[in-house]
């Protein structure tokens, strides 16, 4: 019966296969990104963003590259998460990884890895598609501006945004609320939160509402690491991501005692 | 030691339709399944047999009452239980990002096994799944399916091994061969708890076998035990006056009291013939009672 197993492999192989999985949804992954950014880019940062003056002085373009970014990487490591537990949820999957000897943590770290990686891809193919354009407009590639902040922030947003999918996946009854919750609240939360605009020339009670959102913070976050341009300062910014990866750890934690294994 | 003993456990649900009520799915089920053996929980629909194999999985969690699996508490000991046990669902798996292979890689794994190749081609072999290993489950058919998920309760060479209804659905052919299967696994060793509605496979199969019925065992032991108690077997006998007597009696009677309360005497009989009781039929009357005695309680 004592038979020990090393706690690694497990864990590794539930980052494997959550690898494998959006691998095999690669069109998904790569291409979509590829066509919503360079959409983006051309209506906004060529078109539109050539009569638009923001108060800090940057070219329309430099500021929006990182919000498009950040942008992928919510929503890519949110949905990693919560359409692997869903497809769990149908296929069975859900019901062996609960069987075996794997331990919530481990479920809700694996499900973080693998959103921060396919965030990470999907960022990085927006970056690229991005520079691309910002060579041809500005005259730069764009350098990032804090390397170091940019990982942090990066791993932060793909984790919360990950446990949020867990949370969200396990909670959710069925298809149409999980994708009630993508449209009424993660995605106003993004564009309300600064993608593809500053606040500051905002009535001051309209600033006041964006700074109750967490996603205001993340992606002020970002665009600093990136550009050095940020409506809130750094330290409020490094907090409130910190408080938000704790707390939707917990939410994630939760929903995985409280919530159901069994199959839709 | 027993590989499992399950002693007065308990479950109760939230009804999934109307949350104040309550699904008594366990009143107190008893019984235990010695190390090596081969054991059939038999019961009709709803009886409860899938919520006890959940608690042990622990995919569900005991309302009340002990669970032991290998001496170890399940609850307790969640994690060193798992690396031991292994379950065929009763639901069949339909979909799925990956084939035979991946899944099976993955599962074990899930177990904590690298490089576990020898042991994955052994069991696609030996369950006939070798042509099929680089299909997706969507192209596998409903027998090949259930091949799969015994396959992978097996990757990590589990000590017990749980079978929920493994034949529900599946030909013949491959039934048989599964069971060959199952009393290969035995014989390594393996200890298994089964749950399946065709009896007669049950008796062939089981050492031992409960009967449950509405969260309740109202039998435990062997196939041979409760059909005697349960059943009618059939006497056939030819007399020498050229007459034939069929006499339907209790397994349990002796035939010296049959012949007795007939009036005939070992002189006059030519040949006998006797058909034993089927165990569906001692089932059938050993749920009935179960269900009065029930009904007379509340
Ligand atoms: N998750 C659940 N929630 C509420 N009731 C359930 C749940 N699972 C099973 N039940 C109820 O518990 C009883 C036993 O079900 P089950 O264990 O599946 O029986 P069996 O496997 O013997 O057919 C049934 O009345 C069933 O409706
Ligand atoms: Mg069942």
């Amino acid at each position: 019966m004592e038979k020990t197993i090393n706690n690694w492999i497990p864990f590794l192989t539930l980052i494997r296969r959550e690898i494998k999985r959006f691998m095999k949804v690669m069109i998904q992954t790569v291409v979509s990104p590829i066509v919503s950014s360079s959409l983006y880019l051309l209506i906004f940062g060529v078109s539109l963003g050539s009569q638009v003056n923001l108060p800090n002085g940057l070219p329309y373009i430099t500021f929006l590259i990182p919000g498009l970014m950040v942008m992928g990487l919510i929503n890519n490591s949110f949905q990693n998460s919560s359409s692997s537990i869903v497809t769990s949820k149908f296929s069975g999957d859900l019901e062996d990884i609960r069987v075996a000897p794997i331990t919530n943590h481990q479920i809700i770290w694996a499900m973080g890895i693998g959103g921060i990686i396919r965030g990470t891809v999907v960022a990085f193919i927006t970056g690229v598609v991005g520079m691309i354009f910002h060579y041809f407009m500005v005259g730069d590639f764009l350098p990032i501006k804090h390397p170091l902040l940019f990982a942090m922030f990066t791993v932060l947003c793909g984790l919360i945004f990950s446990f949020c999918g867990i949370f969200i996946a396990f909670i959710a009854k069925t298809f149409d609320q999980l994708s009630a919750f993508s449209t009424f609240i993660l995605i106003p939360l993004t564009y309300l939160g600064g993608v593809f605009m500053t606040i500051q020339g905002l009535h001051p009670f309209w600033q006041k509402v964006c700074h109750l959102n967490p996603v205001f913070y993340l992606i002020n976050g970002y665009r600093y690491s990136m550009v050095g341009v940020s409506d809130v300062d750094l330290t409020t910014t490094v907090v409130v991501c910190l408080l938000a990866a704790v707390v939707t750890y917990l939410m994630a934690m939760y929903s995985l005692v409280k919530g159901s294994f069994a199959r839709w | 030691m027993k590989a499992l003993e399950v002693k007065n456990l308990k479950k109760v649900y939230v009804d999934v339709k109307d949350a104040s009520r309550s699904v008594h799915a366990l009143r107190g089920v008893s019984f235990d399944i010695n190390e090596g053996e081969i054991f059939g929980l038999l019961g009709p629909n709803g009886a409860g047999k899938t919520t006890l194999i959940s608690t042990i999985t622990t995919l569900e969690k005991p309302t009340s009452g002990e669970l032991n699996v290998f001496g170890l508490d399940v609850v307790k000991n969640a994690r060193t239980i798992k690396q031991n046990v292994g379950v065929v669902h009763q639901e069949v798996i339909n979909t799925g990002y990956f084939n035979v292979t991946e899944i099976l890689e993955f599962q074990s794994g899930y177990y904590g096994i690298l490089n576990n190749g020898d042991r994955i081609q052994f069991l696609l072999d030996r369950l006939a799944l070798k042509p099929h290993a680089h299909k997706k489950v969507k192209q596998l058919s409903g027998g090949m399916k259930r091949r799969l998920m015994i396959a992978k309760a097996l990757v990590h060479s589990p000590k017990l091994l749980l079978l929920d209804e493994p034949t529900a659905g599946v030909d013949v052919e491959l039934r048989e061969s599964l069971w060959k299967f199952v009393a290969e696994l035995q014989k390594s060793g393996m200890s298994i708890l089964l749950t399946t509605h065709y009896l007669e496979e049950a008796e062939n199969l089981c050492n031992r076998i409960a009967i449950i019925n509405k969260g309740e065992v109202n039998y435990c032991g062997s196939p041979k035990e409760v059909i005697q108690k349960y059943s009618t077997k059939k006497i056939h006998i030819k007399l020498t006056n050229g007459d034939t007597k069929e006499i339907l009696t209790s397994a349990a009677e002796s035939l010296n009291n049959v012949l007795a309360q007939h009036k005939i005497s070992l002189a006059d009989i030519v040949d006998i013939q006797m058909t034993e009781g089927k165990l569906e039929e001692a089932f059938t009357k050993v749920v009935i009672a179960g269900r009065e005695a029930h009904g007379a309680a509340q």
